[in-house]
């Protein structure tokens, strides 16, 4: 590869200050990438990939940065093709509750222009004033209110991306309902950028609810709060969240469990008195919190998985499971970590069986833990791991099924292992 | 391999009850809802299990046959249709609930289940399969998937995509896998995803794992008439806009209503322009405040009469008329084309303006029965099949509403899927390169054009070719020149 002609063909395409060689911001796990390219356009993002693509360069999209330990490390040297500067609107008529975004557009951004009008994409990442639109749909990355207005899959309804060659495609549309062509949305969603990367985004968008509440319940141990989930979701009850807490500060206690209900206020105020008889029933304090509180209890609920600032001996994992099998999961790896004696923290989507789990330790520790959660939960991914450890350990759990299948999407899709090599199951 | 060693063949693996090579009944699978265009196939086969399909999938292989998935015969865009001739699989003797599991919020079934049976069984549970296209009463479950099907409460529900958890599906190569057991973020690509909705051309599922979702503890119905159909519109436009989320709102227009009164006895005053059915559900609690708030809005844009559905069977009465209106159309006249298009929501009373100029234009009576809340049209061209110059006319007003809807930002298809019907039509709406990628997702699974083949991409555009095309890749100096 001759260096100075690539930087000069980039720089030629987005502009000197665009281009970096051996930036110092964008190390993932210890390795600094080769150089950084911010396109301004979708044009110029084609082009960009064009061009590395044209010298077999690796390329890692990138946001906010905010996911980057997720999976594993890249596996050969790579360029970081940064998302930031294509961070505008292309297309909102609020009354449509539509809207179409540029990929590096930050979910906090996002949210603010969509305050305006009164409505709201409920993603609820964590730091939605970094994470941006592209690297949330990458990493299909949820928030609690999953529960009531589903995630990016259902709220997805198109999307472009430019391919591992620099060829522009799209899928999808701006109305809600669309089976026009296969639906590329849900293939792109969750890949981690290893089959295009996604230069824009269409999205259902969500009306904000005239009325909002929480009931936090606090236990000094979890099987109470796992009564109450089960009384929640047997009932009719329509909750837009219900978030199992453990080891967390802000409640207070060892064991917590937050819902949010939403909607009109005859139908809030239903659930906070219900759900308050429930957590009664089972010897559960409920204590209901509106506004302020409200609004900075799920703010800080929603950060609890952030994977930007980590500590050195910490271990972030996603466990996925049947929602029925999540407090024995849970059990498991709170046993575990008292055997290797790490603290764990824990949030929970307890209706959907999604848990992220936080502990800290030495190698040894974090890595004997982490093989007893394995054992009790197959499909656990490593979210951000000390680099020591990130070589060691299965990222995406040890129940990867239709593996064959997968190699020959990314084949079709890449088959010169360009886009963000070696971070993903294939 | 000759018909005869096939069919051989074909009895060893099903016995001899599922194998069908007679004639006449091979002619009753040459369509499915869309009767444009037919073919019969050359053998229809009744498997009753994931390892009977995957044989005959193996065998259509070896035999160079295509291999066609049939449910109920309900679509309306010739996805059923055998084309080109080949094994149809049909789904009917795979027709069982396998396992309702509350407690993860999952049931399990095999594609042939009726969406109505699988519907009305959950009930006893507490729970519904919350997508209801408006065959549910014959449509299959597998359908549902290979089509990604609606129904009026995807409004407030979502499409069949947002309902399917997991798949067991027999791919081209004979191999049968699961995409998952139900739970979130199964590892790595999600091939339940791309599979709900390609139409049977990737891969053919044997059984699913759908979302159960809780009966609401309340809901309310009411119809409200409007002089004319701009009024209804206009009226579904604000509700949306207004931030109110009821779980259906469903248009019928005059000539729709004509011809469900006789049928219903709705007794609704066929002077009413258009009827827009509104449903809410949730808890009890706001519920009536909701309803007001929509119904204020009803009477700002001239509603005329609003109606309360105060009963269940008042209720089932008036969805009953919604979901058979396209049955009802038989009293209007001897044929008539259903088209499925969908516009942004703001656009809706624009494009019901331009579906009353297109029945002018070709003079044709079009009725409407549509998904409005969802932005999603459906116009009935009514016309008289033996009369050549209304084919033409009608086929002509179809694409007249496809261009339409596309000039308002808008797609072919909501629900009802490309198929053979809206294939050439495609490239209307996306780009070559587009179509690449989707050939690129297609040729992963399916690189021999075994499952289904020419549907979806448009005609003369394989997917090899157009696989082969975006694997050549652009150079950068091209694109720095354009």
């Amino acid at each position: 590869m001759n260096n100075a002609l690539l930087r000069a063909d980039l720089e030629s395409l987005v502009g000197e200050q665009y281009v970096r060689e051996h930036p110092t911001g964008y190390y993932i796990y210890g390795q600094q990438p080769l150089l950084s390219v911010a396109p301004g356009s979708l044009e110029e993002m084609a082009q960009t990939v064009a061009r590395l693509a044209a010298e077999h360069v690796a390329i890692v999209p990138w946001g906010g940065g905010t996911q980057q330990r997720w999976g594993r490390p890249p596996s050969r040297p790579f360029a970081v093709l940064l998302t930031g500067r294509l961070n505008r609107i292309l297309d909102y008529t609020p009354d449509d509750l539509t809207i179409s975004v540029e990929a590096g557009m930050t979910l906090g951004a996002l949210s603010a222009a969509l305050a305006a009008n009164g409505q709201m994409l409920p993603l609820d990442a964590p730091l939605p004033d970094r994470a941006t639109i592209g690297g949330l749909l990458a990493t299909a990355m949820d928030g609690p209110r999953r529960l009531g207005y589903g995630s990016a899959r259902d709220l997805l309804i198109g999307i472009r991306v430019v391919e591992a060659t620099g060829r522009i495609s799209k899928a999808g549309g701006m109305v809600v309902k669309n089976v026009s062509g296969f639906d590329m949305m849900k293939l792109y969603l969750g890949s981690f950028g290893t089959l295009a990367i996604i230069a824009s985004a269409n999205f259902k968008l969500i009306p904000q609810p005239r009325s909002a509440a929480s009931i936090l319940c606090r236990a000094a141990t979890p099987e109470p709060l796992w009564k109450l989930v089960n009384a929640i979701a047997s009932s009719q009850l329509t909750p837009v969240a219900v978030e199992y807490l453990e080891g967390i500060d802000l409640a207070d206690t060892p064991f917590a469990l937050a819902v949010r209900s939403e909607g009109l206020a005859a139908a809030v105020e239903r659930h906070v008195r219900d759900v308050t008889t429930f957590a009664t029933q089972v010897g559960v304090q409920a204590e209901p919190l509106r506004d302020e509180a409200h609004i900075r209890l799920w703010e800080a609920i929603n950060d609890i998985p952030q994977t930007a600032s980590v500590a050195a001996d910490e271990l972030v994992v996603r466990v996925t499971c049947l929602p029925a099998a999540l407090s024995s999961v849970l059990a498991a790896a709170r046993t575990a970590a008292q055997h290797a004696t790490v603290s764990l923290q824990a949030v929970a989507r307890a209706i959907n069986g999604i848990a992220y789990l936080r502990v800290r330790g030495s190698v040894s520790q974090l890595h004997e833990w982490h093989t007893a959660v394995l054992q009790a939960a197959p499909q656990t991914m490593v979210l951000a791991a000390p680099t020591s450890l990130v070589d060691e350990v299965p990222a995406f759990g040890t129940q990867i099924a239709n593996l064959e299948v997968m190699q020959r999407i990314k084949q079709e899709f890449d088959p010169e292992n360009l886009l963000n090599p070696g971070r993903f199951v294939v | 391999m000759n018909r005869a060693e096939l069919i051989a063949e074909l009895e060893r693996i099903l016995g001899p009850r599922g194998v069908v090579t007679n004639p006449d009944a091979l002619l009753t699978y040459d369509a499915d809802g869309c009767v444009m265009d037919t073919h019969e196939p050359h053998v229809v086969t009744l498997p009753t299990s994931a390892e009977q399909v995957a044989a005959i999938v193996r065998l259509a292989a070896r035999a160079g046959m295509p291999i066609v998935p049939r449910g109920a015969g309900t679509g309306l865009a010739g996805g059923a249709t055998p084309m080109q001739g080949g094994i149809v699989i049909s789904t009917a003797r795979m027709d069982k609930i396998l396992q309702v599991d509350t407690a993860n919020g999952r049931v399990l079934c095999q594609p042939g289940v009726i969406n109505w049976e699988l519907s009305q069984y959950l009930k006893s549970f507490g729970y519904q399969f919350a997508p209801d296209p408006s065959s549910q009463k014959a449509c299959t479950i597998g359908g549902n998937i290979a089509n990604n099907s609606g129904g009026p409460h995807c409004l407030k529900y979502g499409i069949t995509a947002s309902h399917v958890l997991a798949v067991q599906v027999v791919l081209p190569d004979g191999s049968i896998i699961w995409t998952g057991d139900g739970s979130a973020y199964a590892a790595g690509y999600d091939l339940t995803g791309v599979i709900t909705g390609s139409e049977g051309t990737i891969g053919f599922v044997t059984a699913a794992w759908l979302r159960l979702t809780r009966l609401p503890e309340a809901v309310r119905v009411v119809l409200a008439l409007f002089p004319d159909i701009a009024g209804a519109s206009t009226t579904v436009s604000q509700v949306i806009a207004t931030g109110l989320l009821p779980a259906a709102l469903e248009i019928m227009d005059r000539l729709a209503i004509k011809a469900v009164n006789d049928m219903y006895k709705l007794g609704l005053p066929e002077a009413a322009g258009a009827a827009l059915l509104i449903e809410v559900d949730g808890v009890e609690d706001g519920l009536d405040e909701l309803l007001n708030d929509i119904t204020a809005i009803c009477w700002r844009n001239g509603a005329i009469d609003v109606r309360p559905a105060r009963t269940l069977a008042e209720q089932n009465q008036v969805w009953a008329a919604r979901k058979n209106a396209f049955g009802a159309m038989g009293r209007l006249a001897p044929t008539y084309y259903l088209v499925d298009t969908v516009v942004p929501r703001t656009k809706l009373p624009q494009t019901m303006d331009e579906v009353g100029r297109i029945s002018r234009e070709f003079r044709l009576p079009i009725a409407n029965v549509f998904h409005a809340g969802d932005g999603n049209l459906h116009p009935i061209i009514l016309f008289d099949r033996r009369d050549r110059s209304q084919n033409q006319r009608a086929l002509e007003a179809a694409t007249s509403v496809m261009k339409v809807s596309i000039d308002f930002g808008g797609v072919i298809s909501g629900e009802h899927g490309i198929g053979v019907e809206k294939q050439d039509y495609m490239t209307l709406l996306f780009s070559t390169d587009d179509l690449a990628a989707m050939a690129g997702l297609h040729q992963s699974f399916d690189p021999h054009d075994l499952f289904n083949p020419g549907k979806v991409f448009p005609k003369g555009r394989g997917c090899g070719e157009l696989a082969a095309l975006r694997r050549s890749g652009v150079a950068w100096s091209a694109l720095k020149s354009s």
